[in-house]
């Protein structure tokens, strides 16, 4: 049952059809399946038990954590070898809001290291497999959320994103992933990667799902002082699926096929997939206009993104010595133990990309690169901001097509005419702004996504956008593989 | 030709603790180069010199600070779960002055 949506999984435990603890163990069983065979977890909450059913939608029913979110008393590792026994005292103040609405907890889900990559291959518990094809991968960083709703494993799970970690996996896995403005939710407890980036969301089966969930998650909160007050906006009761005279925008420069002379099969049809959908939401009477913006500018954002990442993250991270928590180090002195920890502690990624922060946060560097990267972020967020006051939102294909094959995957940056269409998302992260994920249709049996990105505060809009489109497709709610998969 | 050196990737990676293999070092050094060219491209764009940079995603936060309440703290004990070198209350930390 634990396939269903959080509506109908509500209306079954209201009317006595099934009960919390049943749903929780076949989570549990589920899980310990869907291990075996894609390998998505960190922990497995094998003693979790049911809660009380109440008026909250979410009461009752099973969740996924990320393991990069504070769990008190629960393993949280960010799936770094640095922090493989770290157990927290407190919980990240998304979570607490849950339990506060009445769900539970299942596992926590592998994730690349600290959030840092975008493959599912960087977890200290091994790579994570894509349900619907074992040999080809989940995108990251949140790509055990993704691969345990993907499966139908629970009918949510948390994942955060500072590039596009949530909604590219979503797209991967065919699923929804929705990224709220930022300081929507509080980033209290997520372990911070690029604290101006960062956002906590969810990944779910369904645009009303996510509404749900993330209506239980946000709030301003005390301890993150980035949070703002959305008392007054309630995403679950704005959708209504009205969306004529809604009007939306894409970018030439990236959904233009001769803008890649050397497309492949799969791109073309990708494209041409994102075509149909456009006309879908032309036929709802939404107005949606093709804007042309200077490509000089759209591809340097790949590189502006690394130096602002790596930047953030090679502060952030420098707190992990093994010294106060942590594996402590080997060596005679303070010294050797931190690098002893550090260097065995850290995959080649995360190495790679503090190396990267380390040489841009040089002084004699930092005009260049961090400052120079922050100023084309302004360029890049005036620009949609510009767009946003007549349009409420931008419509694109998320990624190049299906997911890869992990054979081979790398995850480093590309020189490819199309970096661009591969990494578009991070525009979400610049501005901060509401961004949503939906399936959008198969390639060679494997599914891809579309994303609806709106202006800032304005995710209901988004959502009610995104609703409107899901509504025109029959990929609503499903189970990769079909339910009886795992 | 790469302005770019395995030393001075050495460097930096010893700058932060970190010890890098040959295979680790000869990656970073390739995307410092796909990096550098980018951001010569940044640096080139006319008045580029003149934009604010912008440090976070929302320029409009409103702080609002806490009221200067103590509040009930963590216990000591609870704090040491997670350090693997402790004597009573404390934390033993390596020898830091010869």
């Amino acid at each position: 049952m634990t396939e269903l949506s959080i509506e109908k999984l509500h209306e079954l435990l209201i009317n006595g059809e099934v009960s919390s603890d049943e749903l929780v163990k076949e989570a549990i069983e589920k899980s310990k399946k869907l291990q075996k065979k894609c390998n998505p977890f960190v922990t497995i909450i094998e003693d979790a038990e049911g809660k009380k059913v109440t008026d909250n939608l979410l009461s009752g029913i099973p969740y996924g954590i990320k393991d990069n979110y504070s769990t008190k008393g629960i393993l949280s590792t960010g799936s770094s070898n640095t922090l493989k026994d770290y157990v927290p005292f407190f919980d990240a103040t998304a979570v607490v809001n849950l339990k506060k609405a009445g769900v539970v907890a299942v596992n926590k889900t592998a994730l690349d290291e600290f959030g840092m990559g975008g493959t599912g291959t960087t977890a200290h518990t091994g790579i994570i497999k894509n349900p619907w094809d074992i040999n080809r991968m989940c995108a990251g960083s949140s790509s055990g959320s993704a691969c345990a709703v993907a499966s139908g494993v629970y009918p949510f799970a948390l994942g955060s994103d500072t590039g596009d970690s949530i909604r590219k996996p979503a797209a991967f896995c065919g699923i929804v992933g929705y990224k709220p403005t930022y300081g929507m939710i509080s980033r209290y407890g997520l372990f911070p990667f690029a604290s101006s980036l960062d956002h906590c969301g969810v990944l779910t089966r369904s645009v009303k799902d996510a509404a749900i969930v993330v209506d239980a998650m946000k709030g301003k909160d005390d301890k993150d002082l980035t949070t703002w007050d959305s008392s007054n906006i309630n995403l679950y009761d704005s959708i209504d699926g009205k969306v004529q005279g809604k009007k939306l925008f894409y970018i030439k420069e990236i959904v233009d096929l001769d803008n890649y002379p050397n497309a492949s099969d799969e791109l073309k049809k990708h494209l041409s997939i994102f075509n149909d959908s456009i006309e879908n939401l032309r036929k709802l009477g939404v107005v949606i206009n093709e804007i042309s913006i200077d490509k000089n500018l759209l591809n340097v954002i790949p590189s502006v993104y690394v130096c602002i990442s790596c930047a953030e993250a090679t502060s952030n991270l420098s707190n992990l010595t093994g010294i106060i928590f942590g594996p402590r180090g080997k060596g005679k002195t303070y010294i050797d133990m931190m690098k002893d920890y550090r260097t065995n502690g850290f995959s080649p990624l995360i190495k790679r990309r503090l190396v990267i922060g380390s040489y841009i946060l040089q002084k004699e560097n930092q005009e260049r690169y961090f400052v120079n990267a922050g100023r084309v972020r302004r360029l890049i967020v005036d620009k949609m901001k510009e767009l946003f006051k007549e349009y409420d939102g931008l419509i694109l294909p998320v990624s190049t097509g299906i997911a890869p094959y992990l054979d081979g995957s790398k995850d480093e940056l590309s020189k490819d005419d199309t970096a661009i269409l591969e990494e578009h998302l991070q525009i979400g992260n610049f501005g901060g702004f509401p961004s949503i994920t939906i399936p959008n249709g198969f390639i060679d049996n494997m599914p891809v996504g579309i994303n609806v990105t709106g202006n800032c505060f304005d995710d209901a809009n988004v959502l009610n956008i995104a609703y409107a489109l899901e509504s025109t497709m029959n990929y609503k709610g499903m189970i990769a593989g079909g339910n009886n998969e795992i | 030709m790469s302005k770019f050196t395995s030393a001075m990737v050495d460097d930096y990676a010893d700058k932060l603790l970190i010890g890098l293999s040959k295979e680790e070092n000869d990656l970073v050094l390739k995307e410092f180069d796909i990096i550098d060219e980018n951001m010569q491209k940044i640096a080139n764009m006319e008045g580029i010199e003149s934009v604010e940079a912008m440090t976070h995603a929302l320029d409009d936060f409103t702080y609002d600070l806490r009221e200067d309440i103590a509040k009930d703290s963590i216990a000591i004990e609870d704090l040491l779960k997670n350090c693997d070198n402790y004597e009573d209350r404390e934390i033993s930390v390596p020898k830091v002055i010869e």
